[in-house]
């Protein structure tokens, strides 16, 4: 019969059986959500990119040079890996990602090499760190010793060679620092920077190729590249520990990877992209020398980054305060990483999860996801108190700003680390207890282990956020107008969310417009590289599991 | 594959029905001296027999455990002989593992697990206060019920327990020869240096197996361990049992009555509800069981 045709007709997959209306509009809702924040974000972004750009300030011809020798290359090269070669396309990405992070990292080394450790006290640190390792070792192969002894030697060599007894027993290290003769800060920086990083280059081609001679090749070229900066370095205009590191920190990364990337044979064309796009600026270089046109009056330059905070809008920088953001990153990392690791490992690992001492574990578990709610000015009073009041630290010093931040996101950097260990399969501590292993040993071996991936990426995530918090600094007094870096942890500092503020208050258009936004692009820029660390790693230990 | 075991066979039978009324945890007698081991920093493999007491290494006296109150092991009485190999046998969720974990004190990882009554190993209550249960695990090893490497490689997961117990002693030998009793070395001897979550699901349980044995156990509790094997790999951890069975005492959970039967000379009935209903030698079990119930249970009429 031709009804059983018409009745499985209607009952597969005719509309309006289920009503899908309010799913769609759901969806558009979400949609529009979406879309919306997207254009907010980068309407923000543009607007703060023109302010510091200026684009209109630059000849058409200009811009017309720099879209035929730079752009369009670019842009026909991401076509035809989009379409045709999507491997060589994600080399592409990353040949062009990897020289500018590491760049930035670059210029993060040289400023701890010139403002908070100088290549000498690294010399220093490096020799005596060594020294401390091979009398460890050698006491740990000459005697069976029991885990008390091990302990104090342990603490005795570290004493001895690292940290000393104020006052009494100088260390090895400070011994070190007072020789009347040390080699060249340079020299100092080759022997204990480069030929460290250049055996680590070596020892992993080695082991890639499995071949001696390619590992010897590798360290050698590294140490050989750093080491002609001593003729090569004044020739293009930057000192030699500059040229040291960017060797090192740039070059070494991005030669491993093209190493890898050759080895491999996988989408090496894609490395074709950022030798495209270096030749372009090349070329836009020099025709732009030659013909005249003027480029934007841009004011995000070397020079902004370079200097310090001045009267005159074009002359200002931002140097003093980027420096000081990073010795207060410092000081933050160090304060409430081990803090707020160990108070997660302690919650999580160790304390009381019934009766009433139970009750209050969970109490105060849940006034730490309180106090990670807490409006940051209230920090800033807090470290006031804390620090200034009672600890008698001067107001507005790097120790004091990073202290006070640091309160701020030990409670973010505690509740990730304990979703962290949380994560931690209670098969793999079983495993461990089962087999005798002590509560410690299980952490240390098993838990800890595990967990350091998404512990890292919550500190880098807490840190983004310490970066760019101002209130705390506004707090605790930190200056509005720094013109020298600081030259120790104890000296007086501005940050750059800090130096932002000052310039949004300045009467000159020209402050708030061009150099804040400048200003603004540096902070995004270095809070974009901290949250992309972030995302590496959990991508890369994501995969694995 | 029947030894000759001198003690009564209905001896533990006749101790768990004369247990009557509720398991009080009695303050025990005080230990003989061989169980001071246990207290010891030391772990002395060759810690001695045990004089006169039979040859039980185990024994439990009207044990109880409560899971949030709820009862997952009734009033059980065992006397486990030294060396040997002993099968748990019983339905899903009759208590085994649960028992398992008695034995070397795992439950006290559980929050929710309450264990009464006693449980002796070489003479000494293991739930007395002043034992030291770490220093116990490293005489009782175990396999889980599901493979559990570590995200390490598969040396390093075999040298676990020689590391955090710190044995001396060639490492990579040992690793070598705990690998060859479990079967597993002839597949991965080109690939020590590779994760272990990368090996199969029954390597990975091999994998467990040679960890376990590594150190040197006195006791070793195996959970299923030949449950996600093919019949090669089983028959190989079979012969395993019972070489192991000469030196130390193996207590064996499974599901496969052959199994039980093959390799086992003693075995325990566990029965819904947590109560051990028979132990005995494995041939009178499989043969001439004591219990309707458990003629039932191993005839496969009741599950
Ligand atoms: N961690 C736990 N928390 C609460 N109850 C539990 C826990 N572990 C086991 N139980 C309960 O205890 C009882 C015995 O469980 P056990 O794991 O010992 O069974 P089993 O005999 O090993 O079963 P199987 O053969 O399926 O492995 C079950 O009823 C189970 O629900
Ligand atoms: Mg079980």
């Amino acid at each position: 019969m031709a009804t059983t045709d018409e009745s499985t007709g209607t009952w597969f997959g005719a509309d309006g059986q289920v009503s899908q209306l309010r799913g769609l509009l759901f969806k558009a809702g979400c949609l529009g959500a979406t879309l919306l924040a997207l254009f907010l974000v980068f309407v923000f972004l543009v607007y703060v990119a023109i302010d510091a750009i200026e684009p209109g300030t630059a000849d058409p011809a200009w811009w017309a040079t720099v879209a035929t020798t730079v752009a369009g290359p670019a842009i026909v090269l991401s076509i035809y890996y989009y379409r045709f070669a999507p491997r060589a396309g994600e080399v592409a990405y990353t040949a062009l990602g990897l020289p500018v992070a590491a760049t930035l990292l670059a210029g993060g080394v040289s400023i701890v090499f010139r403002h908070i450790v100088s290549p000498h006290e690294w010399l220093a640190l490096v020799v005596a760190s060594l020294v401390a390792y091979g009398a460890l070792e050698f006491h740990g192969r000459a005697r069976d010793a029991g885990a008390l002894e091990r302990v104090v030697v342990g603490a005795a060599v570290i004493g001895l060679t690292i940290v000393g007894v104020p006052g009494l027993v100088p260390s090895l290290r400070t011994l070190l620092l007072s020789l009347p003769v040390l080699p060249m800060a340079p020299l100092a920086l080759l022997g204990t920077f480069v030929v460290p990083i250049g055996v680590g280059a070596g020892w992993s081609v080695r082991r890639a190729r499995e071949s001696d001679r390619a590992g010897l090749i590798a360290g050698g070229v590294t140490v050989a590249a750093a080491a002609i900066g001593a003729v090569a370095g004044p020739v293009v205009g930057v000192s030699w520990t500059t040229w040291l590191v960017l060797t090192t920190v740039v070059g070494v990364p991005v030669g491993l990877y093209v190493e890898r990337v050759y080895r491999g044979g996988k989408g090496v064309s894609g490395l074709a992209l950022p030798v495209a796009l270096a030749a372009g600026v090349v070329v836009c270089a020099v025709i732009v020398e030659t013909a005249g046109f003027a480029g934007p009056d841009v004011w995000i330059d070397w020079e902004f980054l370079t200097s310090a905070h001045n009267r005159t809008p074009r002359e200002a920088g931002i140097y003093p305060a980027l420096v000081g953001s990073v010795m207060m990153i410092i000081v933050v990392a160090l304060a409430a990483f081990p803090v707020g690791v160990g108070a997660a490992i302690y919650l999580e690992e160790y304390a009381p999860t019934s009766g009433l001492s139970g009750s209050i574990v969970e109490l105060i578990e849940i006034n730490i996801a309180n106090l990670a709610g807490v409006p940051s000015v209230v920090y800033g009073l807090l470290g006031l108190a804390l620090f200034v009041k009672v600890g008698e630290l001067r107001p507005g010093i790097v120790i004091v700003g990073g202290l006070t931040v640091s309160l701020l996101i030990l409670p973010i950097i505690i509740i990730s680390a304990q979703e962290a260990i949380r994560a931690v399969p209670d098969s793999q501590r079983r495993a461990a207890y089962g087999i005798g292993a002590t509560r410690w040993q299980t952490v240390r071996t098993v838990v800890l282990p595990r967990a350091m991936p998404g512990i890292m990426t919550g500190t880098i995530l807490a840190l983004g956020r310490a970066i760019g918090e101002t209130a705390p600094l506004l707090m605790v007094g930190v200056a509005a107008v720094v013109r020298i870096s600081p030259r120790s942890f104890f000296g007086l500092f501005s940050a750059m969310p800090r130096q932002l503020y000052s310039w949004a208050q300045l009467a000159k258009p020209d402050f708030y417009h061009g150099v804040l936004a400048a200003g603004v692009l540096v902070l995004l820029v270095v809070l974009l590289m901290m949250n992309g660390t972030a995302i590496l790693l959990r991508n890369k230990y994501q995969r694995r599991d | 594959m029947t030894r000759n075991d001198t003690r009564k066979a209905d001896d533990s039978d006749e101790q768990r029905t004369d247990g009557s009324g509720p398991a009080v945890s009695e303050p025990t007698t005080r230990p003989d001296a061989t169980s001071d081991s246990l207290l010891d920093d030391s772990f002395d493999v060759t810690s001695g027999s045990l004089s006169g007491d039979a040859d039980a290494v185990l024994e439990t006296r009207n044990l109880d455990v409560f899971y949030d109150g709820v009862q997952a092991l009734q009033d059980v009485t065992i006397e486990i002989p030294e060396n040997g190999v002993t099968a748990l046998i019983g339905p899903s969720g009759c208590g085994k593992s649960t028992f398992l974990r008695c034995i070397n004190r795992m439950n006290d990882l559980i929050d929710a697990a309450r264990v009464e009554g006693e449980l002796r190993f070489e003479g000494k209550n293991v739930y007395d206060d002043d034992v030291d249960p770490v220093a116990l695990r490293r005489k009782i090893g175990m396999v889980f019920q599901s493979p559990n490497p570590f995200p390490k490689s598969i040396r390093d997961n075999v040298a676990f327990g020689l590391e955090v117990q710190d044995k001396a002693g060639d490492v990579d030998e040992t690793v070598h020869r705990a690998l060859e009793r479990a079967a597993l070395l002839d597949e991965v001897e080109d690939q020590l240096d590779s994760s272990g979550l990368d090996l199969s699901g029954g390597q990975q349980q091999r994998l467990c197996i040679a960890r376990a044995i590594a150190p040197d156990p006195d006791v070793l509790l195996m959970d299923e361990p030949a449950s996600a094997l093919d019949p090669i790999a089983t028959s190989k951890i079979e012969d395993l049992i019972e070489d192991l069975a000469e030196e130390y005492t193996v207590i064996i959970v499974t599901h496969n009555m052959q199994q039980a039967a093959r390799i086992s000379d003693k075995t325990a009935v566990f029965l819904t509800g947590g109560e051990l209903v028979e132990f005995d030698d494995t041939d009178k079990i499989f043969e001439n069981p004591e219990h309707d119930r458990v003629e039932d249970y191993i005839t496969g009429k009741f599950g």
